[in-house]
């Protein structure tokens, strides 16, 4: 009890701080700038073989020291003609018990390696098949907060983070990602649990890797369902939970300032409660709840030469079909149907990366367990980025 | 039992007498330098290998566990370490101390008017590569010493004399490396990128250019035609370039002029037999006058 007392002292006293402390120093204001355009073979399409061009996305980061224990940042994003806050939270980096760091805000979730990297710091174009099926086509981006602990490992870097969350970044994968309503609709007030623990290892100077465990537990859809089947029945609440389990590593050589090799992959495991139809004659209405166990995940290489230039393939699977609406049967609650990607780039950054072009294409094989016929999609892409302002150094 | 608390005590004592204090250095040259001043004090480790460019690190969670141990960290400052504050963060060490060396320096190169990306990768505070001047070895020494008697005041008197000792050895070299260096006084060198000013003007070199269009930048076919010129135009007998950036500029321009094109480490470790700043000076005044 004393120490919780504690611990909520050191609290106030940061944040008192935060509030009162007058500064004449400004933070760090950065752009990112992307503009695609792309041309697509897909059969039957309006638009096959012709050049489009996507209305150019911006991000602004502001992001700075609060005071010397915490700091904060806005990520405000212009995608598809419309700005909205991708990113807001603060941090307590030090200065908490057992070296505690704590985040708290609307962010970018640590499940896997990848969700937390902005999606211009990939060596790739598109975000993976898993990731647009399980945590949603803009990534595990949820509200809440999270604490992360260092495990006392001399020579492996181990972290372990756990926090809880509003949870409707895993409704999104069932409700229009937009209408916020019918996501509230879907889940209430239940609040997700996500957790990873993660460990660097240098191999030696020139190789590292890490590897990371992930899981995310949560309520992600409430229903109403006609368990008998009859038109006239009672419909019985039902809470639908799903658990996602995570594996994830990331391997990098760099012999030098000009030349490095990633291998990295991640695969998801997705068991969650689906609504299936089980009606069949008089019982035509009849729904049941199923317990399903999916999967999805990457794999890629890139190779950076000459400090400007790389070249990288990735290949992808998933449970689901890409570019389905969410629903109670797509996505992550389609345990019949699969989609699988292999896509190549090429970049080229002519001076470090405040500019860079990357040319990619990726083609999508989609495969239905009713027998369905469907063409692949082969779409290919040139962008161009540009980074004005500060930008860190690279994280592992 | 008071034995037993006597015991206690004393190997308490013990240990509190003979812990070192622990100390991460952002480079190789602190790393060595700390090790002259500091001796059996103090237990050292390095952020940046001698053969990488300290400009760009990537934030790896293995430096961010060298910090989490460290009492204090040594860093050169004046911008060259924009990586450093990540790492800081990343180790969570509420306790460490992080001395900048720059504070006592006499900035080289500080840009006037309005600085932006269009000047190449400038350093606003000043040229950070000062530790290239010897004499500005000493006051890095100082610095060390200094914050390594505030912190261990008990051993002040070995750091002192660790110091003294260094600076005795460094003056002999000086007398020895300005000796050699007269040839070279004077003389025109074209640099690879601008890290050389403290070095130039300690010796008397004269900076004729640089490989790098503007700092940090890579170099572009219409400056190696600018560089060729100079080259053919002023007689330049050699390039000096850090051997961590590629050769590929200088030997372009090599085959064109016949310039010699020479790779130094600037860093302790930055290359086989080099293990101490003396080595790295030894080898960089010996590349200087053997190739005028």
């Amino acid at each position: 009890m004393n120490s919780i007392r504690k611990i909520l002292i050191l609290f106030l006293i940061i944040f008192i701080k935060t509030l009162y402390a007058q500064s004449n120093v400004n933070p760090n204001v950065s752009a990112v700038g992307t503009f695609n355009t792309f041309t697509n073979f897909i059969k039957g399409s309006d638009e096959y073989g012709k050049l489009n061009f996507e209305t150019p996305q911006l991000e602004l980061f502001i992001d700075g020291y609060l005071n010397p224990y915490s700091r904060a940042t806005v990520d405000i994003a212009f995608e598809e003609g419309e700005f909205g806050v991708e990113e807001i939270y603060a941090e307590i980096l030090r200065g908490l018990p057992l070296d505690l760091q704590l985040k708290a805000g609307k962010y970018l979730l640590g499940f896997g390696k990848i969700n937390t990297v902005h999606p211009h710091a990939w060596p790739f174009l598109d975000r993976p098949l898993a990731h647009q099926v399980f945590l949603g086509e803009e990534g595990f981006n949820d509200i809440g907060l999270d604490v992360s602990f260092i495990l006392p490992f001399e020579e492996v870097y181990t972290s372990f983070d756990i926090g809880v969350f509003k949870g409707d970044a895993i409704g999104k994968t069932e409700a229009d990602a937009e209408d916020e309503k019918s996501i509230m609709e879907l889940r209430g007030i239940n609040p997700i649990t996500v957790g990873r623990l993660s460990m660097f290892y240098d191999i030696d100077e020139y190789n590292n890797i890490e590897v990371g465990l992930n899981s995310a537990y949560g309520l992600h859809a409430k229903s109403e369902l006609n368990l008998l089947g009859d038109s006239t029945a009672t419909l019985t609440k039902e809470n639908l939970y799903s658990l996602y389990g995570g594996l994830d590593f990331k391997y990098k050589y760099k012999p030098d300032g000009y030349t490095s090799f990633v291998l990295q992959g991640e695969g998801i495991l997705n068991n969650r409660d689906v609504i299936r139809d089980k009606g069949f004659g008089i019982n035509i209405e009849k729904q049941a709840v199923e317990k399903i166990t999916t999967f999805g995940g990457f794999i890629y290489c890139d190779y950076q030469f000459l400090k400007q230039f790389s070249v990288g393939v990735k290949y992808d699977f998933t449970y689901g079909i890409i570019g389905d609406e969410p629903g109670f049967n797509t996505l992550s609650n389609d345990d019949k149907n699969t989609t699988s990607g292999i896509s190549g780039w090429f970049g080229y950054y002519p001076v470090e990366e405040t500019l860079a072009f990357r040319l990619g294409v990726q083609h999508l094989t989609f495969n239905y367990n009713d027998g369905t016929s469907r063409d692949g999609e082969t779409v290919f892409k040139l962008q161009m980025l540009f980074s004005l302002g500060p930008h860190k150094a690279h994280q592992f | 039992m008071k034995k037993i608390i006597l015991f206690v005590l004393i190997l308490l004592f013990q240990i509190t007498t003979f812990s070192e204090v622990k100390i991460v250095a952002t480079t190789t040259v602190i790393y060595d330098l700390v090790k002259q001043v500091g001796g059996d004090k103090v237990s050292v480790d390095y952020l940046c290998r001698g053969d990488q460019d300290p400009h760009f690190l990537e934030v790896l969670p293995s430096y961010m566990l060298k910090i989490r141990k460290a009492d204090i960290m040594f860093e050169i400052g004046l911008g060259l370490e924009l990586w450093a504050q990540q790492l800081i963060d990343g180790s969570r060490n509420s306790n460490l101390k992080i001395v900048d060396l720059s504070k006592e320096i006499e900035k080289k190169d500080i840009p006037t008017g309005k600085i932006d990306a269009s000047q190449g990768d400038i350093h606003p505070n000043g040229n950070p590569h000062y530790w290239l001047d010897p004499d500005n070895a000493k006051v890095i020494a100082q610095e060390i010493l200094d914050a390594l008697s505030e912190h261990d005041p008990v051993n002040a008197d070995y750091y002192n004399s660790n110091y003294n000792k260094f600076v005795k050895n460094l003056d002999e070299k000086m007398k020895q490396w300005e000796n050699k260096m007269k040839k070279v006084k004077g003389k025109p060198v074209i640099f690879f990128h601008a890290s050389w000013i403290y070095f130039a003007e300690h010796f008397g070199v004269k900076i004729a250019g640089y490989v790098e269009p503007k700092p940090g930048i890579p170099p572009t076919p219409s400056h190696n035609a600018d560089v060729i010129n100079l080259i053919k135009k002023n007689n330049i007998k050699f390039i000096v370039m850090e051997n961590f950036y590629s050769d590929n500029a200088p030997k372009q321009i090599s085959s064109a002029t016949g310039i010699k094109v020479i790779k130094v480490p600037v860093a302790v470790f930055g290359m086989e037999g080099i293990n101490s700043y003396i080595d790295m000076m030894d080898y960089l005044i010996n590349e200087f006058a053997g190739n005028i």
